[in-house]
């Protein structure tokens, strides 16, 4: 085994960190010795980063789309399929792997993705679970964890004028619309959140388009006026910095008056065939927005266009499957899966299709299924994912993991890998206390899905 | 009332010392027993003080530093230690060593003699047991190295995991722990008791040499802290003997350091000074010792001072930063400020109350001269926003600008600590703190209960110990017991006690839950035993009205959703054992009062000292946009308050008063502090942390809200899905339950959710700003037929008198003539003068001065 050199493939982390550790310590010894302070070199603690690994360089993804399934979907009627299940599992494209027969235009699909069965998560309640989803981390009072999109956009950065972290449409309701915030991050990495329902008539991004009133002379006239206004106070206080909100009134400007921008926004620059091929519900058009954002520059985009709980069947669980959840999902993602290959970005975009739980395996006595974090599935491909492979196992039922448990640190860690983000980092958060940005169970790091990437 | 004019409030008096005899004074580090004669221009000295004062020296290994400060005519203080000519009365008793240290030599008593420039100091020797040797104490011995050597730094072997297979306590605080991984060797592993990493004892009696213990700080063999001494030092031959010996772990309790003194505890020095500290040690035994040479010295900001391992600070740069000072088990602080060079401001000031006697003496000291009073405009305007979150309408501003009363500022606070504003808005603020949300407490009904605890509270003014009393040791269903819910489900003790101590007592306990506080005394024993005060909380079942009964079960916690029998219990996690009610200094509840443990729990709270200091201060916050202690509920020793006297002497104030919130209020505002401009001085432009002048900062959400909806005189509409259309006229800080209402503008205002304690940031964005420039919130008021612009529109105003209503509303003064003459051309010159009036009224709500306060 050789210590593994700058620009190497980075496999399994388990095997290379030991090796890693050794350098770095002698490395560290070194440096000391030569007069750089320890507290300096402490802070620099990046295993890669010591070794000399460039693990951005291995980065596969540009972007990001979160196909989010909101209230939770029950993993035994689609990916997992199992006895108690009315539903037959069917076969797929993927010899040897079968998804439930309401899935039977993603079973053709299916070595564009891979599906986990083995996800194990630790909140059981809708708040709680999406909360836990998309930071890694269990609610406390004590203090807010970053969503894993504002880290991402954090680490990457925009691409060029377009928002780079965008939530479709986003959250009716204010606490999940926190949940994808990035608490003591810069409030500029949180998604822009698109506000309106994409399918809706004459659909425009609010805080994005000119209002009918305001043309674009006057808008420049309106800047104008409030650059002068803030200039008289600013010299009255004898204030020598400049107001932190004007570089982003400059940017918002450039923005609400960029063509492209506006472009990325505007569904109807798309054909009505594309349209109606998403298929004319919130969810459909929302996958087409994601689609023409990532296309656009977009990091990460939040695609949740359901209802809110949407999912969340305690009652009559297989009809709303049958008849509208499923194949609402079926009539839009493989639009969505299909499209971005034939655009070629397929490979460079991430797609991860999920809830914030599954349900449980035992039906209610309202033929209900309720939410169940113990054991669940997702699906993810794209953007160097591999597809056409199953992760981990339930038991029988679905109920528990039998094999390979995977987590939402891991998840988060093998995003963080095909962006090419060392997922080991930690950040400080205000009061000292080191967060992972990949945060697994009992306090350990994620580690990516190396069955996958 | 008017400001004084600027440059009248204080006298410019130009130092006598130049920077070149200052650092000239600080060339010779080492004692030389004759003085060395003064430079011709050092200023004369007027007084001497030799420290410490009295000497005590115990056992044939003590010694002890001593300081010589001189304070000059031009009220100066210096370390002239080098330049002093010292002398022992007795030197059998006692003599100096080479390097300046007072050693003794047979037991007595004598006196010492300090003389520079003529003046003189004595200070009293004694000398005792001065044959016998110190008995070995492992935290002293062993601890005091690995603390002095910072092998057990948080970010080294003293981290919360430990490092490189190696776990050390921080500063040494559990010996019995370090001497287990010492011996034993291994890392922690946060929720197990089992090491994650393979085990390898760090010490080999049978070579003691080959010890990791020794070759690793050594550098014999690779350590990733590099080299921490050397093999030929004392503190390697102390650990090698110690392991030759077989690694004894024999405690002496009487030489338990039990707290720290450091002299001084507030220093200020210019840029380029220095200053030896003292740091004395005071044990278990009740005796005194020298620790300034045994400790290990941190600055918060090197870039400020720099600290030698003997206690030398020199100071670098200016500003202020605290220091913190290592012994093994303790830690202690102090502030040092660096002024810049020898420019003398000497503030003439009057203060109002104790506050500014604090204030403004520290602002001396540092040679800051507080900005003027505030005009009464900016006075008004602030008081209004902080007092009650709501603009003052345009006729109060018109008689308060006008009245020549000299007691208006405090008459206009005692007027608004009595307007139903003031209840609404504290009331917002409360129910901000103390976490009122559906998503908390699970339903709306619990909500509103807990709203009207807390409003009523604030209307009766009830004293703050009674209020925080009975939320601690709520029962039942009334207001203050909802807090216990957390989606409808009674909150875990794990949760809900954290809570409890950081709303009240300021200390964040949180991490101690799996690991001792990383840099604090809190141990995870003392979480533990705090957490079981909540362990029997239970409730009654969900009713259709949602009238969940809270309550104390003496069989134990009931079982809550996905709980069983097992998991409720209060259980340590790294022991394994079922936690019991313990106060921190490890009484535990005793057995009468286990009735109801959250009674003796908010008995303990409500008469901690810490209780006062931290209610002062987070409503010195509210009021300052910082507190003393800042964050201002992250009380520790590692982040000492900016004015700890002022802190300890409003906080008896108000525990003296009735824990009157009001009266605390009243105390504030009415401060000469409290009253100055926003606008800096040549002395005070950087200071951020002294209160010299105002430093303004962005209205929050909800206040910025209700101000645009006042000024333009539109109201905001809130929705919800469950109640309906909130009464028009709502304002954000009146929402009860405000996460059931959606609000564009208030999301992209970082609203906090109240699922965790808020902490609120008003950091400028991009979605700000393109709200501002095209969001629905400004188009629509704005472009409301019914607005206020309308309005005066068709009541046939004037443009100049348009523009002065919307001063007075907006910025609650009037626009200066230049302002006036350049707005009335802007509304004239457009191709409409309503669109561009309402361009005016935009700028105007979007301004930074109408943002800020």
């Amino acid at each position: 085994m050789s210590v593994p050199k700058p620009g190497d493939k980075i496999g399994c982390l388990t095997c290379t960190e030991s090796l890693l550790k050794r350098r770095e310590f002698i490395r560290a010894g070194a440096l000391s010795l030569f007069g750089i302070s320890l507290s300096r070199y402490l802070q620099a603690k990046s295993v890669f980063a010591e070794a000399g690994i460039d693990v951005e360089a291995n980065a596969t993804a540009k972007s990001c789309i979160l196909v989010w399934l909101d209230g939770g979907p029950s993993h035994v009627d689609m990916w997992d399929p199992k006895a108690g299940s009315s539903f037959k599992p069917i076969s797929t494209n993927v010899p040897g792997i079968q998804v439930s027969s309401l899935l039977p235009r993603m079973a053709r699909r299916m070595d564009k993705v891979s599906i986990i069965r083995s996800m194990h998560t630790e909140e059981n309640n809708h708040g709680q679970g999406t909360y836990y989803a998309l930071t890694g981390h269990r609610p406390t009072a004590a203090m807010q964890f970053p969503s894993f999109g504002t880290i991402v956009t954090r680490e990457k950065g925009p691409r060029n004028h377009v928002p780079a972290h965008v939530a479709v449409p986003g959250y009716k309701e204010g606490a999940k619309g926190n949940y994808m915030k990035g608490a003591f991050l810069d409030a500029k990495y949180d998604p822009m959140v698109v506000g309106t329902d994409p399918n809706s008539e004459g659909f425009q991004v609010q805080d994005l388009s000119l209002p009918k009133a305001i043309s674009p002379k006057r808008l420049e006239d309106r800047r104008s006026l409030l650059a002068l206004m803030d200039e008289t106070y600013r010299r009255k206080m004898e204030m020598t910095e400049a107001f932190k909100m004007d570089s982003f009134t400059e940017q918002a400007v450039n923005m609400v008056l960029s063509p492209e921008v506006r472009e990325a926004f505007d569904l109807s620059k798309e054909s009505e065939k594309t349209r109606d091929a998403y298929g004319r519900t919130g969810f459909g058009q929302s996958l087409l927005l994601s689609r023409r954002l990532v296309e656009a520059g977009s990091r990460f985009v939040t695609a949740a266009g359901h209802d809110l709980n949407g999912w969340d069947t305690h009652a009559d669980n297989d009809k709303k499957h049958r008849d509208t959840l499923v194949p609402g999902l079926e009539r839009s993602l493989p639009v969505l899966l299909d499209d971005l290959e034939a655009r070629g970005l397929l490979e460079s975009t991430l797609v991860l299709v999920m809830g914030e739980f599954g349900r449980t395996p035992r039906f209610n006595s309202k033929g209900g299924r309720d939410h169940w974090p113990h054991c669940w599935s997702m699906i993810l491909g794209g953007g160097g994912v591999e597809g056409g492979k199953v992760v981990g196992a339930s038991d029988e039922r679905g109920a528990f993991v039998a094999e390979r448990m995977v987590s939402m640190g891991d998840v988060h860690a093998t995003v963080y890998k095909a962006f090419g983000i060392d997922w080991t980092k930690e950040y400080m958060s205000p009061i000292g206390r080191p967060i992972k940005i990949a945060n697994s169970i009992d306090d350990t790091t994620g580690q990516p899905v190396h069955e996958l990437i | 009332m008017t400001a004084p004019a600027k440059g009248k409030t204080w006298i410019r008096a130009q130092h006598g010392t130049s920077i070149a005899a200052v650092l000239a004074l600080t060339g010779s580090l080492l004692f030389s027993g004759t003085p060395a004669p003064a430079p011709a221009h050092t200023p004369q000295a007027l007084s001497l003080r030799l420290m410490p004062q009295e000497i005590r020296m115990w056992g044939a290994g003590a010694s002890q530093r001593l300081v010589v400060i001189a304070t000059f005519a031009d009220g100066t203080e210096r370390d002239v230690t080098a330049d002093t000519r010292l002398e022992v009365n007795d030197r059998d008793v006692a003599d100096l060593s080479a390097e300046g240290k007072l050693v003794p030599r047979n037991d007595g008593e004598t006196a010492i003699r300090a003389e520079f420039q003529g003046q003189v100091s004595q200070a009293s020797i004694g000398v005792r047991e001065s044959r016998a040797s110190r008995p070995f104490s492992f935290s002293r011995e062993i601890g005091g190295i690995l603390t002095r050597r910072g092998c057990n730094d948080s970010a080294c072997h003293g981290g919360v995991k430990g490092r490189g297979g190696f776990k050390l306590s921080l500063d040494a605080r559990h010996p019995r722990e370090d001497h287990r991984w010492i011996v034993e060797g291994g890392t922690y592993q946060v929720l197990s008791p089992e090491s994650a990493e393979p085990i390898r004892p760090r010490v080999d009696p049978k070579n003691p040499a080959e010890s990791l213990l020794l070759q690793k700080p050594t550098f014999q063999i690779p350590h990733g802290g590099g080299s921490r001494f050397s093999a030929e030092s004392a503190d390697y031959a102390a650990l090698r003997d110690w392991v030759r010996d077989g690694a004894p772990v024999r405690e002496e309790e009487q030489l338990r350091i039990e707290r720290i003194e450091i002299f001084p505890s507030y220093l200020v020095l210019e840029k380029g000074q220095h200053r030896q500290l003292l740091v004395t040690g005071h044990l278990g035994n009740g005796r005194t010792e020298d620790l300034t040479d045994q400790v290990r010295y941190e600055t918060v900001n090197p870039e400020l001072v720099r600290i030698s391992p003997t206690g030398r600070v020199e100071a670098v740069a200016t500003g202020e930063t605290a220091l913190l000072v290592r012994a093994p088990g303790r830690v202690a602080n102090s502030r040092i400020g660096v002024i810049a060079d020898a420019v003398h401001v000497v503030p003439q000031v009057t203060d109002n109350n104790l506050i500014d006697r604090h204030v403004f003496s520290k602002l001396r000291k540092l040679r800051i001269a507080p900005s003027s009073l505030s005009s009464d405009a900016e006075f008004l305007r602030r008081v209004c926003l902080d007092l009650t979150g709501t603009l003052p309408p345009p006729d109060r501003t018109r008689e308060f600008l006008s009245s020549t009363d000299p007691a208006k500022r405090d008459r206009l606070i005692d007027t608004l600590l009595e307007t139903p504003e003031y209840i609404d808005y504290w009331t917002f603020r409360f129910s901000d703190l103390y976490r009122v949300s559906y998503s908390s407490t699970g339903t709306p009904a619990h909500s509103l209960v807990y709203w009207a605890w807390i409003r009523n509270s604030l209307t009766e003014n009830k004293p703050y110990d009674q209020m925080a009393f009975e939320r601690i040791s709520a029962q039942g269903n009334d207001g203050p017991s909802r807090h216990f819910l957390q989606n409808g489900e009674v909150s875990r003790p794990q949760d809900g006690m954290p809570e409890e101590m950081r709303v009240f007592l300021g200390y964040r306990l949180d991490c101690a839950q799996c690991h001792h506080h990383p840099f604090e005394e809190w141990s995870q024993d003392q979480f533990w035993g705090l957490a079981a005060f909540f362990g029997r909380l239970s409730r009654t079942e969900w009713t259709s009205e949602g009238a969940i009964v809270v309550f104390e079960d003496p069989a134990g916690r009931v079982p809550d959703y996905e709980e069983t029998e097992d998991t409720v219990k209060v259980i340590h996690p790294r022991t394994g054992q079922e936690a019991s009610p313990v106060f921190p200094d490890g009484t535990p509840l005793s057995e009468e009062r286990s009735f109801d443990p959250r009674l003796a729990l908010a008995e303990w709270i409500t008469d901690h000292p810490n209780f006062s200091r931290t209610i002062v201060n987070r409503m010195w916050g509210h009021m300052f946009g910082r507190g003393i202690v800042e964050p201002v509920d992250d009380f520790r020793s590692t982040n000492p308050p900016t004015h700890p006297e002022l802190l300890d002497e409003l906080a008896r104030d108000f525990a003296g008063n009735g824990y009157d919130l009001k009266r605390l209020l009243r105390l504030i505002a009415k401060s000469r502090t409290y009253q100055l401009s926003a606008i800096p001085n040549a002395t005070d432009r950087n200071d951020v942390a002294n209160y010299s002048h105002r430093v303004r900062r962005d209205l929050d959400a909800e206040i910025l809200l209700d101000s645009i909806s006042n000024v333009t005189g539109v109201p905001e509409t809130f929705k919800n899905n469950w109640m309906g259309v909130a009464p028009t006229g709502t304002r954000a800080i009146d929402l009860r339950v405000p996460d059931l209402y959606s609000s564009k503008f208030l999301e992209i205002h970082d609203r906090p959710n109240r699922a965790s304690i808020p902490e609120r940031k008003n950091d400028a964005s991009l979605k700000k700003a393109l709200h501002i420039m095209v969001g629905s919130t400004y188009q629509e008021k704005i472009g409301d037929p019914r607005n206020r612009l309308q309005r005066l529109l068709t009541a046939g105003r004037s443009d100049g008198e348009i523009i002065e209503e919307l001063y007075l509303r907006a910025l609650s003064r009037f626009p200066t003539d230049g302002e006036r003459s350049r707005l009335e051309q802007v509304a004239a010159s457009g191709d409409s003068r309503e669109e561009s009036l309402k361009d005016i009224m935009w700028a105007m709500i979007t301004s930074r001065e109408f943002a800020s306060n």
